[in-house]
């Protein structure tokens, strides 16, 4: 699971709502996995991503200085992009958890795939 | 263009000519016009997709179609050097070259006339320009074949799984095995190149390729036997005959005048003899059907699923960063055909999404990513609730990563991402998606219709929900029309209906709704009265 997806991902435990965003992250097998830099496509994300929750998730993984902020005029700044890049698209949590912070129910990630289906969901195979 | 895209064409030209130069070797006919060959492909897709593909094929290759009235064809011109390209047009099931066209064939009163007529058509016909583009295509297809098989014989080694062949259809249905799809998706990312079927060209085998076209060119030059079929398709009221008998006696004809053998399975050459009212067109195949040829290269798009996955998301117009939710369901477990896998070298990936109970098909997994190689400025995220899918999906990520690693290269990043989730429940944030594609489910495998009429509602409230508002959209595919009407009209102040396909595909009258997320901003349930579902 990348940090990009992550970004995306809100708990839908029942009654939670909003509050089920960011899934608190915790990881106990990270990978890194090259990814072709494409500077354009980072610049254009980076206003959709919700930055909070990114900090917090690369401070979680201790991915190193992330600033608070994007940095002003960020699209010409190459360092910065290929930071963002690594962070958004090169870590990969293969083992860890995600937990909604509203209702603390843990949804594990194996082998890089989180599973967020609700145990009490009918599932048929 | 990129490095690699244009090694990859520099690469294709080089094999293009030596292909060219083989066939001129045998059959001696001018140099010089082989090269300039122009010809004329015809091309079935989806029915109600015309559109769509039409606009490929001009983007790609800088070709207008012609939409024929008997549904479900296009046609467009070429030079042969494009026939590469051809087959990387990704909303096209079959290809075939056209011999001749017809556009008001006047049939004769009786049936023995008019299969007479047929029987001397045979001998009429300029076969050898279509011909010389069928030996190009075989070409392609020899080489592929042996690219493929070199990568599984190494994949197998790596990844020590007993299977590299592909499967019978039922078999993977009842068993779902990893194996073959490992090795596909495995040999998906070995391909360095950007477009699929031009990538199976290049790679470390280029030099047995080379070995390859010499061989067969010493085939040619002596006299073949060819295995020959015809196919007719007739669709028209006003016919005195039927299909099998048009084939069977234009078939002998064709028979007489090649001196080929008939063979109905085991073929090299397909006849096409497509009979629409008073249009008959003739023309040779290209492609193979892939249900039926397991074990023979299918050479470009394969199944109508992911054909039909990428017309739908077409339809949406993907824009540089649009998020795309992709939940393309499978129907069964079709097994993946490596020509349909396209690296992916972009940095979008996918997460796989199902819809309730549908088993996930590695070919819907498949024509996510070839969809993440079209539009990689996108970012693509997909779901599956089914284990055995997600379990498959889990292999094939780490098998992969293991992979790169040991080979030391710096290859690309992870396409996938995958994620186990319930479309009615998705875990994503309010509003964060801009293209939403996916498969209804239909009611029928998986319960009743019944449970539809609250399924859909479901389902298009919580897209609703996680799509963008004003700018979203999506394209709905379903076969249960009369639920999806009626679950989309209580929605009217969240999805606008923009546009319908009809699909009949295979006997599957489906619909896709081309939905367009209105302005109105989603106001969560919880916030209202704290219950999830209003309605």
């Amino acid at each position: 699971m990348k940090l990009l997806t992550h970004n995306f991902l809100s708990s839908h435990v029942k009654g939670v709502g909003p509050r089920g965003f960011p899934l608190r992250l915790q990881a106990s097998e990270v990978r890194i996995m090259p990814v072709e830099f494409n500077p354009d496509f980072v610049a254009r994300m980076i206003p959709k991503v919700e930055w909070a929750a990114l900090v917090e998730a690369a401070n979680t993984l201790s991915l190193g200085e992330v600033p608070t902020e994007p940095i002003q005029g960020y699209e010409q700044n190459e360092d910065f992009l290929r930071t963002m890049h690594h962070i958004l698209l090169e870590v990969e949590v293969m083992e860890g958890t995600l937990q909604c912070p509203e209702s603390g129910r843990v949804f594990p990630i194996t082998r890089g795939i989180p599973n967020m289906l609700l145990s009490d969901e009918q599932t048929e195979a | 263009m990129s490095d690699i895209q244009e090694a990859t064409n520099q690469l294709l030209d080089v094999n293009l000519h030596e292909n060219q130069r083989s066939i001129q070797m045998t059959e001696s006919g001018p140099g010089s016009e082989s090269e300039h060959l122009q010809v004329t492909i015809g091309a079935t897709v989806p029915t109600g997709f015309e559109q769509t593909a039409a606009d490929e094929v001009r983007e790609k290759l800088r070709s207008s179609c012609k939409i024929s009235k008997d549904r479900g064809k296009i046609y467009f011109d070429i030079s042969v050097e494009s026939l590469a390209q051809v087959h990387c047009l990704r909303s096209v099931d079959n290809l075939f070259v056209v011999v001749q066209e017809f556009k008001d064939y006047q049939f004769k009163e009786t049936k023995e006339e008019v299969l007479k007529d047929f029987e001397e058509l045979a001998g009429k016909l300029s076969w050898s320009d279509p011909l010389k583009v069928w030996k190009i295509n075989t070409n392609f297809k020899k080489k592929k074949t042996k690219h493929k098989k070199i990568n599984q014989n190494s994949s197998k080694e790596k990844i020590d799984n007993g299977q590299g062949d592909k499967r019978d259809e039922k078999d993977v249905k009842k068993e779902f095995t990893n194996n073959a799809l490992d090795s596909h998706i495995l040999d998906y990312y070995e391909k360095p190149a950007i477009k699929e079927e031009i990538s199976t060209l290049v790679g470390d085998d280029l030099a047995s390729c080379k070995d390859e076209t010499d061989e067969s060119s010493k085939e040619e030059t002596s006299p073949e036997v060819l295995k020959f079929r015809v196919t007719c398709n007739r669709a028209g009221e006003k016919h005195c005959f039927s299909s099998n008998e048009a084939a069977r006696d234009f078939g002998g004809a064709v028979q007489d005048y090649f001196k080929w053998k008939a063979d109905m399975t085991n073929f090299d050459v397909e006849v096409l003899l497509n009979i629409h009212n008073n249009e008959i067109i003739v023309g040779i195949a290209l492609t193979e059907e892939s249900l039926h040829r397991r074990n023979i290269t299918h050479f470009g798009p394969t199944t109508l699923r992911s054909t039909l996955a990428y017309g739908m998301l077409r339809l949406c117009a993907p824009q540089p960063t649009d998020i795309i939710v992709d939940p393309m369901c499978g129907t069964g477990a079709i097994p993946i055909e490596d020509s349909s896998i396209s690296p992916v070298h972009h940095p979008s990936f996918y997460l796989t999404v199902e819809c309730l109970g549908k088993r996930k098909s590695c070919e819907a997994l498949c024509s996510w990513m070839r969809g993440a190689t079209e539009w990689a400025n996108c970012f693509h995220i997909a779901g599956d609730n089914n284990p055995l899918a997600v379990n498959r999906a889990a292999n094939n990520i780490s098998s992969l990563l293991t992979k790169s690693q040991t080979k030391g290269k710096l290859s690309c990043g992870l396409p996938i991402d995958a994620i186990q989730w319930d479309i009615c429940n998705l875990p994503l944030r309010t509003g964060s998606v801009d293209i939403i594609v996916t498969d209804m489910p239909f009611g029928k495998r998986m319960g009743s219709k019944k449970r539809n009429w609250n399924l859909y509602p479901a389902c298009l409230w919580e897209m609703s929900r996680v799509c963008r508002p004003r700018t979203g959209r999506a394209a709905l595919l379903t076969q249960d029309k009369k639920c999806f009407t009626k679950a989309l009209s209580g929605m009217g102040h969240v999805w606008q209906k923009v546009h319908t396909v009809w699909v009949n595909i295979g006997g599957l009258h489906a619909a896709v709704y081309l939905l367009k997320r209105t302005p109105q901003a989603f106001v969560h349930p919880s916030e209202q009265d704290g219950g999830r579902t209003p309605w």
